[in-house]
């Protein structure tokens, strides 16, 4: 048995030993601080808890059947790792799942269990899913300390209540997940991109639309400032409106090529090759141009795309720069990280429908403000039940989301 | 699925043949989403499944049917939507028919409204009576806004008035029975269904369906003594009237099968069609010399477009410029299950021919249930017309008087399909499109 | 017959004030009260299990579901939600006290928005209803289920419904941006919006696929999608179902995920061509469907490659449709294939499980010799591209033992799923059907915690009682 009394930062050898300490922490109703490798450690509300628990002990690909379409491994393993072994196969993570180290000023690297806990995905999100959409099977430890399966390795699934999702995207306050699998697909043979220059952002998410609208099968739909463009190479100096298509080379080529025709009317559409457009692609996906000062906070944005343009000007007024993606559906922004420009974020998500996630900021700011919206009275209420359900003892990362949950 | 008939029900030929109905369904609920009552009202009770349950439970029973499963038949227009969708192939056709009946023969219905129906079975099938209760609906018109309509008899009064034209036809000599012959060179003989209803409200219908015949070299002959086909009364469960027109009508073709032969029996109104093609189970349990003469009747039995298609049809005149909106009559393509040949018809005339979203809806008009259940029918109505406006036709064209008497006046011109290809093929124009250029 | 929790005696005495209540809220139209006329929503699409409500509601409006909710939860009373009653697991099967609320009425489509790719539609609107109301400007409704005609999205929200369209598409699920839900006790909430991915818990994630255990729906945004430029699909026939089952497996691992990929054994094929008449090839053992999309050019490489992998398989045949007219038959046949199977036998239960689709062989055969075993005749349709299975065991439900025997094969071939790495069912849920094999799959921990997150939403345990969970804390 391992005391934890003595010990604040525990990193557990195996599920069992994991489960061990959870029922005892319950028992003592010790909050902990759930973790992998604490990449997102500045994320949403700062914990208070007694003792740090990690995942990061537990790794390793469990199970890998490319002809299946899935892969299984302990939380704590490496993302790095994994996305060399589904490489080596020609396949990868569907949802693009993005390295944030920049953004948020982490060098620790991303867990797999990090990654599925927060639910992150990347600019092909809009046309194969969310990370969340690739959970096919979790193992979780809850607060009373035991281990709970849900899901398994197949691709379709719906026997009992999908704790997949649930646990997914739930910032490690549900419950430590230790294993998960996931569904992976064959890396696409080819990638290319157009680009049209100088359109504001009216115009770019127009053009994004009419991309997304269009039987192409667009896999990507960006819009980044001339600011944001100018911090990558390719890009140059004005705005850029950013589309991407990835299949087999002839499809990608006459696809370009038909979109191109789509999007005349916004301007003239220049193509990327294939390393171009992975190189910009990979800036998108892990939001490179916003490149955060110190005292900044980080906001990510998710709303109607149609809505997009306004909702970046006005946090633009409040002093704050963002980049869209997801066809103008998400913002990442970066700004003064003080109450009033939080303030009018949140304002501005409220009136224009949509959501928000405070990325990154001072301490102080995100102790102080509400980090995601307030849910309604009714849905708090489930929030805190089912919260309740699953950590009776209100152990894990207690008020990482809500204050007081 | 399952069924809980004792044996002695199943020896009845009836609940043996609805049995093998019911073991057929295996309550999928498909036909639920075809179902124009269904769509509108919600409930599974007004879908064909729930009506197969309601059903299934009641022959079960043995016990007379109730108000509450006579009110969700009745609302069933028997467009039989529900068996081109069915995968199983349950034919609902024959289980609702048997329910009619049973519900005939052990429900007491409201007076009025046995009146009405009695009334509606006596008149409807013979021209001359029909004629005269028009007259009278003409002359009455004008008072039909004292019928309150707070009641459904009211309702009924009321709609039977509307429906009924202001205006009749002149009687036509060319439906009486006799011999029409071939222009030229005889290249067929069939014996045409003249019908009953149609020859009082659209005798061009007739007239068009002949001329065109005989101009393509097909003889055509009305036999006499044949009268109603029996569908009017068949759909209202009015069983021995239903079998004794068709009686009579199986006697007459089979006159003239075995005198001077017949290539088809042709039918001009789908609904009639429907069940000419259904006489050799009508009459599955008579004689044997009398079952195989309806189960000939019924293989000869076609629909003029049908018809047309196997002897090739050809327009002698330049296209017009004219866009046709197709209505689907239901008998036409869930009953027969024939769907493309008149419009493929109607393009080689010449028009262009557009169809309305949900063609396989029912325009609600269902032999007797638009004046039997009015504001069923009339919300149909208004849905149909709507859908077939949106396609911005110059005219519509059905292959069926009972469709075409609803759908018109509503300031569009409705017209027949034959009469359009008679027009193209030679005829003259017909009167509904009116002179001028549309 | 399948064990349901005692009626509730209180519920019972009052039944005719239970129903005046309804009919204030709702009106004599919105409420079905008589024995006679409570009869044909005893079952829905599972024929096994029959059990007539204490009274079926049916609500045209949020608000009236809203009060019919906090009444029933006032009153203590039971509610069953239903759609179209499609449901093969018997997801709607009624409790002698408990309500059925239908949600028919609600069959409008409130918004369609092309710009920002959703329409926000009635729970009562079906399937391939959403589809149709957009199809002629290009755009479509990802999810399939073969039922689509008629099965209802509130339905397939609250199973998380698949298609043969999954492989590419995914399920309900992935394709749902948000929901108005209506709790039991009357709340009505909204969920999610226009926009993807809210921080938080993923309520849409939760509710989905949880077979009106937490709470009912009434709204639902869907994220909609540009149609492909085209699509066509062909038929691949093979001697024996493990060589089908092997190129299925080539074919995956290959690189090339197809819209589509479809499998049907001889008896199946043989019922769907009598409905179809898709031109099915009947000398077949097994035949795959395999569908791919893009432009004419990018379907002729896809389906070359796809055929040279078939050829690898000594196939008897291979077919590319020719015409939409002719994909259309195709995919009629498929999607008919369950009630087509009533053409060759008067009842059968479906099954659906799941399994590793590299197991496929050894499961095909498994359940042939099962079929031998309980004397069953059985028809084997599978989306072989996610290895969901849809076994159709014939059997005839006036045969009393034949219906017992095809429960245990059912049983039996589910059990198979589970022990080969697989799951008790991909996308008809648990419903009443396979309620009580949830302990092959869980462990009674697991499923306490499933019951505690269904206690935090229903507390009483009102919606929908008897479905999902094993009956002993129910």
């Amino acid at each position: 048995m391992i005391a934890m009394a003595e010990r604040s930062d525990i990193a557990a050898a195996d599920e069992a030993e994991l489960a061990v300490l959870v029922a005892q922490a319950a028992t003592d109703r010790r909050p902990l601080l759930v973790q992998g490798f604490g990449s997102k450690s500045g994320m949403l509300r700062p914990v208070q808890a007694d003792a740090t628990i990690s995942t990061r002990r537990l790794s390793g690909v469990t199970l890998y059947s490319p002809r299946e379409l899935v892969i299984s491994a302990l939380a704590g393993t490496p993302l790095d790792e994994i996305e060399a072994v589904l490489r080596q196969s020609g396949q990868q993570l569907t949802a693009e799942p993005p390295d944030l180290s920049g953004l948020l000023g982490s060098d620790a690297g991303q867990s797999w269990g990090g990654m599925v806990a927060g639910n992150l995905s990347g600019p092909r999100r809009i046309a194969w899913g969310a990370t969340r959409d690739h959970v096919m099977g979790i193992r979780v430890i809850n607060g009373r300390g035991e281990v709970i399966r849900s899901g398994g390795r197949v691709l379709k699934n719906v026997t009992g209540l999908d704790l997949c999702k649930l646990l997914a995207g739930s910032q490690g306050t549900l419950g430590i997940m230790t294993e998960i699998t996931l569904k992976v697909l064959p890396a696409p043979a080819t990638t290319g991109a157009i680009i049209i220059r100088g359109l504001d952002a009216n115009q770019g998410v127009s053009a994004l639309s009419a991309a997304l609208g269009s039987p192409f099968g667009v896999s990507g739909a960006a819009f980044l400032p001339s600011w944001a463009a100018e911090t990558i190479p390719a890009l140059g100096s004005q705005s850029v409106t950013i589309i991407r298509i990835e299949d087999f080379p002839h499809s990608v080529a006459y696809r370009l090529d038909q979109l191109s025709g789509v999007l005349a009317r916004f301007g003239r559409a220049e193509t990327l090759d294939d390393l171009t457009s992975r190189a910009v692609w990979k800036a998108i996906r892990d939001v490179t141009p916003l490149r955060p000062g110190a005292s900044e906070a980080v906001w990510h944005l998710s709303t109607r795309p149609s809505h997009g343009p306004q909702l970046l000007a006005l946090i633009e007024a409040a002093g704050a720069r963002g980049i869209m993606d997801w066809g103008g559906g998400r913002i990442w922004a970066a700004g003064p990280g003080t109450e009033a420009v939080h303030g009018t974020v949140m304002r501005a998500v409220r009136d224009l429908g949509g959501h928000f996630t405070l990325m990154r900021a001072p301490d102080s700011l995100r102790t102080a403000v509400p980090v995601v919206p307030e849910e309604a009275p009714a849905l708090a209420a489930l929030t805190r039940r089912v919260k309740a359900a699953m950590d009776p003892a209100g152990i894990f990362n207690p008020g990482r989301l809500y204050a007081g949950l | 699925m399952q069924t809980n008939f004792s044996v002695e029900q199943l020896r009845d030929s009836d609940n043996a043949a609805s049995n093998s109905v019911l073991r057929t369904c295996v309550h999928c609920g498909f036909c639920t989403a075809t179902c124009p009552t269904f769509v509108l009202l919600g409930d599974e009770l007004d879908s064909p499944r729930g009506r197969i349950y309601l059903i299934k439970e009641m022959l079960e029973s043995g016990k007379p049917a109730t108000e509450e499963v006579v009110r969700h038949v009745d609302r069933c227009l028997s467009c039989l939507s529900c068996m081109t969708t069915c995968p199983s192939g349950v034919n609902y056709m024959h289980l609702v028919d048997h329910a009619r009946r049973y519900i005939e023969e052990t429900y007491k219905r409201p007076w009025p409204e046995r009146l009405m129906r009695g009334a509606l079975g006596r008149v409807l099938p013979h021209p001359r009576l029909f004629r005269l209760a028009l007259r009278g609906a003409a002359l009455a018109r004008p008072a039909a806004g004292l019928i309150p309509t707070g009641t459904m008899t009211g309702k009924r009064l009321q709609a039977m008035l509307s429906l009924a034209p202001a205006k009749l036809p002149p009687q036509s000599a060319a439906q009486k029975p006799q011999i029409h012959r071939a222009e030229g060179a005889r290249r067929g003989r069939v014996a045409l269904l003249t019908g009953c209803a149609q020859t009082v409200l659209a005798p061009s219908i007739n007239e068009a369906t002949i001329r065109l015949l005989t101009r393509l070299g097909i003889e055509v002959v009305i036999p006499a003594a044949i009268g109603c086909c029996g569908a009017l009364t068949h759909h209202m469960g009015q069983h021995d009237p239903a079998m004794a027109a068709a009686r009579a009508a199986i006697t007459g073709w089979t006159r003239e099968i075995e005198g001077e032969g017949l290539d088809a029996i042709l039918i001009n109104t789908s609904g009639c069609g429907t069940t000419v093609k259904d006489y050799g189970f009508m009459f599955r349990d008579a004689p044997p010399a009398e079952a195989a003469q309806a189960k000939r009747v019924a293989a000869l039995a076609a629909d003029i477009s049908e018809y047309l298609v196997r002897i090739g049809y050809q327009p002698q005149r330049p296209a017009p410029d004219l866009t046709v909106a197709y209505h689907s009559a239901c008998s036409l393509q869930h009953g027969q299950k024939i769907t493309s040949a008149p419009k493929d018809l109607l393009k080689t005339a010449g028009f262009s021919v557009v169809e309305p979203r949900d063609p396989h809806l029912c325009c609600g008009s269902a032999g007797t249930y638009n004046i039997m259940q009015p504001e069923i029918a009339g919300q149909l109505r208004s849905r149909k017309l709507a859908t077939l406006k949106d396609r911005r036709p110059d005219l519509i064209a059905a292959g069926n008087i009972g469709c075409i008497t609803q759908l018109s006046g509503d300031g569009m011109p409705v017209l027949h399909t034959v009469e359009l290809l008679d027009w193209m093929a030679g005829g003259p124009r017909p009167d509904a499109i009116g002179q001028s250029d549309v | 017959m399948i064990r349901l929790p005692e009626p509730k005696a209180a519920t019972l005495a009052k039944r005719d004030a239970i129903i005046a209540g309804l009919r204030r809220i709702l009106r004599d139209s919105g409420v079905i009260a008589e024995a006679a006329r409570l009869k044909p929503y005893e079952m829905d699409g599972l024929t096994a299990f029959r059990q007539p409500p204490l009274a079926v509601a049916l609500p045209e409006t949020t608000e009236q579901l809203a009060a019919v909710l906090r009444f029933l939860n006032q009153e203590g009373v039971r509610v069953i939600p239903r759609g179209a009653g499609t449901s093969l697991s018997g997801g709607a099967l009624p409790l002698a006290d408990g309500v059925v609320i239908g949600m028919m009425r609600m069959n409008r489509i409130l918004e369609i928005d092309y710009d920002d790719r959703f329409a926000v539609v009635q729970a009562g609107v079906t399937n391939l209803g959403i589809t149709a109301a957009m199809q002629s400007d290009g755009f479509f409704y990802a999810p399939d289920p073969s039922s689509q005609l008629a099965c209802m999205i509130g339905g397939n929200v609250a199973m998380n419904s698949g298609g043969a369209h999954c492989l590419k598409y995914g399920v309900t699920a992935n394709n749902l941006l948000g929901l108005k839900i209506v709790t039991i006790e009357g709340e009505i909430l909204d969920i999610g919006g226009m926009h993807l991915d809210a921080a938080g818990y993923d309520w849409l994630g939760l509710l989905t696929g949880s077979e009106g255990q937490l709470a009912m729906v009434s709204e639902v945004t869907v994220r909609i999608l540009r149609a492909a430029e085209g699509q066509r699909a062909m038929l691949a026939a093979f001697r024996s179902n493990e060589i089908a089952g092997a190129c299925v497996d080539r074919i995956i691992g290959s690189g090339i995920i197809p819209v589509a990929l479809e499998f049907m054994d001889r008896p199946a094929i043989h019922a769907c061509e009598d409905f179809a008449h898709a031109g099915y090839p009947l000398d077949a053992e097994a035949l795959l469907i395999i569908e791919v999309e893009g432009s004419v050019a990018e379907q002729d490489e896809l389906l070359g490659r796809i055929r040279a992998m078939c050829d690898e398989f000594d196939p008897i045949s291979c077919r590319v449709s020719q015409s939409a007219e002719e994909s259309a038959a195709i995919w009629k046949g498929r999607k008919g294939a369950f009630g087509a199977v009533g053409r060759i036998s008067p009842d059968y239960l479906c099954m659906d499980g799941t399994i590793p689709t590299g197991q496929l062989p050894l499961v095909l055969r498994r359940i042939g010799e099962m079929s031998d075993h309980y004397r069953l005749k059985v028809a084997n349709i599978f989306h072989a591209g996610d290895g969901n299975l849809h076994p159709l065991i014939m059997f005839d439900a006036n045969d009393a033992d034949s219906f017992h025997r095809a429960e245990a094969f059912g049983a039996d071939i589910l059990c198979l799923c589970v022990e080969v790495g697989g799951c008790l069912t991909g996308e008809h849920g648990v419903g009443v059907e396979k309620r009580d094999l949830m302990h092959r799959q869980f462990t009674e921990i697991e499923l306490d915690q499933q019951r505690a997150i269904k206690s935090a939403f229903d507390p009483d345990w009102l919606l929908n009682p008897a479905k999902v969970f094993p009956l002993v804390a129910a």
